[in-house]
């Protein structure tokens, strides 16, 4: 049986190959290279501010001399710290130094995805409400669907646009230079930047960034604290910073968020989620204009995600403005184009293609992960990445897409609860979807919106990609009908209104001094 | 001699035949909510081997469903799915390619469906397993126990492009796999007999449609999945009288790492499926053919992590002939 004895051997060996086969995962971004600005964007403290009256608002104190004992030592200090790194210490340095604000943007994006999970029913058939006092019980808190999380991206980069223009501004006002250039004898981990580097960026993004995601995710302090600190860390360690640039960004990183969240705490969120009274008084609304009214197809029914989220504050626009260009109304459903669309979603779903399968599924989006804004904020990065920008400017191509998609989810919300359009899968219970089925009204399509409004921006701020972002938007959009979700003309509709909150958004842009 | 009688007469006469037990072993042993060995593995568990040139052919059917599953390790039930039912039609082919050597082949077409919600079911070609069973020993213990010893080898691989990303309905993970097994059989005059096997799984990574997910609390920006590896265990206690033969037993999926479902999520293919399962199986030799047993069994999921509270049928057909 020689034969069988070369099968065997030949068995083991596959299965040892197999074992020893490398099953790490590598993702794309682990490792950013270190941002060297092409601009070091001198004129930002001008720059428009959104929220703070001014760059001043918040007063930072003067630095000591660079000559002064205090300023040796703290740069004695530095000299001595990155004498004594450890590797972890050396790691950090490394990933902060590919730019906070990715790396932010990256952080928000998985807290984002860790909190999107609906509340399980009890077993009475109600849901019980997240709750912002008792983050850690079950329900979690928040429930980071899109619309809260479109909000907490726009405040997270508002907040950061505010606190670095507000940096910017003082550190030209006192320009003292970063410690490599005070000091040769100081190691940097990329060339010594021309930034002067008091209040440190990278303090006052760690102070600002940690509060606004302790308000919103606040189960993740600790979390979120230690990055901070890491971040802070890394940039005296990186030869960027000394303890009192550190100290000084902090505060002013701090003061900033604390102006921010007073407008979070007053913009309506907390009634967002509605009521009973309230469903059923939409519901009776659509019944009495002749329309079937949109029901949840989950078992116990649940209310509609964030049903009151149209009253929550804009941040460019007021609500009669949001109003003004929402999209009007949808088909009828008792019309002969809803039944044309709903045998167009039903004709789909029968034969879907698996490159069509790929789509739904590629723009899926659904619980669990970091939302179509967080989709589109991992797209931008990778412009922003490539775009060699200084923070501030960073910072800024992040508030305004951000801000564009917030704007966007309170129309396209508002528009969702005036008409209370069934989705496919209720007006043909024979349509079963390719992906989850989201427990709100169809019309217009949030992924087209939010989609529309952001490839309306990014083609503003890269404008190379414009063709790139209108196809990934429309893909976005088409992945809905390949889910079975949508109607076409709730995602025709939902783009165009996500265009004209774009094209809206970029107003304030054009206009901000940064160009 | 009371043994489940082999399909095939011997061709050639053999010193001190070993009756050949044939534990075809219903099914969905390892039965997840898409995981691992789920219906594909349903007949390459016993430790059955052939005489040389000798091919059995089978048709098998099997139904497993659930209504209660664990996320982690909270029992519970989801109005969204209702009761998941998989069902499988597969073929299998045997062949003894020496006396000491056995090598089965195994494809599945798999179709879903919840019976609540609006989920839609999944259907197709699922993965092509091959296994070679090698007999590395067979001694005659106290003149009466006749121990066979088998190490087992074999590959899995998806045949179609289905998607592992829409768990509880995806027919499997869509990993390749190695596989590496130490079976042992052991057989006594009276017709009992005892059946137990550790088993490796070797699972490659996976790749989804989407760019991103969460699991075991961090966000992975890459459409690249580790899938953790997975220990079997198995024993059967099984007794052969005339046309019938009766195995009974349970058996252990591990899987070696992965996340448990959160609350409320979805599962997600590389979760740790755990299994403990308990089966029984009938086989029996119709009368009047000597080449064709009526094959049928049940499987029961006793208690798991992340995986479905299922119940499995199966059902077929073996024939057997001579190359």
């Amino acid at each position: 049986m020689k034969g069988a004895r070369i099968v065997a051997l030949a068995m083991l060996g596959i299965a040892v190959l197999v074992s020893s086969c490398d099953k790490s995962i590598v993702e794309p971004n682990a490792s950013l290279p270190p941002v060297e600005a092409a601009s070091v964007d001198a004129n930002a403290g001008s720059w428009k501010m959104i929220v703070l009256s001014g760059p001043d608002q918040v007063v930072v104190p003067d630095p000591t001399p660079v000559t002064g004992a205090a300023y040796q030592a703290e740069l004695q200090a530095v000299k001595t710290a990155q004498a004594n790194m450890t590797d972890a210490q050396r790691a950090a340095v490394r990933y902060w130094t590919g730019a906070g604000v990715l790396r932010w943007n990256e952080i928000e994006r998985e807290l984002v995805a860790r909190y999107n999970l609906p509340p399980a029913p009890r077993a009475d058939g109600s849901y019980p409400l997240p709750d912002a006092e008792n983050p850690f019980s079950d329900p979690v808190f928040p429930f980071s669907n899109p619309p809260y999380a479109a909000r907490a991206y726009s405040y997270v980069s508002v907040a950061q646009y505010e606190a670095l223009k507000a940096a910017w501004y003082w550190k030209f006002r006192f320009n003292r230079l970063s410690p490599a250039r005070n000091d040769p004898a100081v190691a940097t981990a990329v060339a010594a930047s021309a930034l002067p580097s008091y209040p440190s960026e990278d303090a006052v993004l760690s102070g600002v960034t940690a509060e606004m995601l302790k308000l919103l995710f606040p189960a993740s302090l600790e979390e979120i604290t230690r990055k901070a600190a890491e971040e802070r860390e890394a940039a005296i360690l990186s030869g960027r910073a000394t303890a009192s640039d550190v100290a000084a960004g902090l505060a002013l990183g701090k003061s900033i968020a604390a102006l921010v969240i007073n407008r979070a705490r007053a913009d309506g969120m907390s009634t967002a989620p509605g009521n009973p009274a309230m469903w059923k008084s939409l519901s009776d609304a659509a019944a009495a204009r002749g329309e079937t009214p949109w029901q949840s197809q989950e078992t116990p029914a649940r209310a509609p995600l964030l049903m009151n989220f149209g009253t929550v504050k804009a941040w460019t626009m007021t609500a009669a403005q949001v109003t003004a260009l929402e999209p009007g109304a949808p088909p009828s459903t008792s019309s002969q184009q809803m039944k044309d669309e709903l045998a167009t979603v039903k004709n789909t779903i029968d034969n879907l293609t698996r490159d069509q399968l790929a789509i739904a599924l590629k723009w899926n989006d659904g619980a669990g992960t970091a939302t179509p804004p967080g989709h589109w904020n991992a797209i931008a990065s990778d412009y922003v990445r490539d775009a060699r920008m200084s923070e501030v400017r960073a910072a800024r191509v992040y508030a305004m897409l951000n801000m564009a998609m917030h704007d966007v989810a309170v129309g396209c919300w508002d528009t969702k609860m005036k008409f209370f359009n069934p989705r496919p899968a209720q007006l043909d219970p024979s349509i079963k979807t390719m992906i989850g089925l989201p427990n709100f009204p169809a019309f217009p399509s949030g992924h087209s919106t939010f989609s529309g409004a952001a490839a309306t921006t990014l083609s503003y701020f890269f404008p190379q990609a414009r063709a790139s972002f209108d196809a990934m938007a429309d893909e976005a959009g088409i992945s809905r009908l390949y889910g079975g979700i949508h109607y076409p003309s709730d995602i025709r509709e939902g783009k165009a209104h996500g265009t004209r909150i774009g094209e809206w958004v970029l107003n304030v842009a054009r206009a901000d001094g940064a160009n | 001699m009371p043994h489940c009688a082999p399909l095939l007469p011997r061709r050639r006469a053999k010193r001190a035949a070993v009756p050949r037990h044939l534990v075809r072993l219903a099914t969905a042993l390892a039965i997840t909510l898409g995981g691992a060995r789920v219906l594909s593995a349903q007949t390459l568990e016993d430790a059955e081997m052939l005489q040389r040139r000798e091919v059995h052919a089978s048709v098998t059917y099997a139904s497993e469903g659930w209504s209660e599953y664990w996320e982690g390790t909270l029992r519970r039930s989801n109005g969204n799915v209702g009761e998941v039912t998989t069902q499988s039609v597969g073929l299998r082919v045997g062949v003894g390619v020496g006396q000491r050597l056995t090598v089965i082949g195994s494809l599945p077409y798999v179709w879903t469906e919840a019976s609540q919600g609006v989920l839609h079911g999944m259907s197709g070609r699922q993965d092509l397993t091959l296994l070679a069973k090698y007999r590395v020993a067979n001694p005659l213990i106290a003149g009466r126990v006749r121990l066979k010893l088998l190490a087992v080898g074999g590959l899995s691989t998806p045949t179609s492009d289905y998607t592992p990303d829409f768990l509880p309905l995806s027919i499997g993970s869509h990993s390749k796999s190695a596989i590496t097994r130490l079976a042992t059989h052991l057989q006594d005059r009276t017709g009992w007999f005892f059946d137990g096997y550790a088993e490796r799984v070797w699972r490659s990574n996976v790749t989804l449609d989407r760019a991103s997910y969460f699991s075991d609390g961090h966000y992975y920006e890459t459409n690249e999945v580790a899938m953790p590896d997975v220990a079997m265990y198995r024993g059967t206690l099984g007794w052969q009288r005339g046309a019938w033969c009766i195995p009974v037993g349970v058996s252990a999926q591990r899987t070696l790492g992965g996340a448990d479902i959160r609350r409320q999520d979805m599962p997600f293919v590389s979760n740790r499926m755990n299994a403990t399962t308990a089966h029984a199986e009938v086989m029996y030799f119709l009368p009047r053919t000597s080449n064709l047993r009526l094959d049928l069994g049940a499987a029961h999921t006793i208690t798991g992590r992340n995986v479905g509270r299922s119940t499995a049928f199966m059902t077929g057909f073996t024939y057997a002939f001579h190359l």
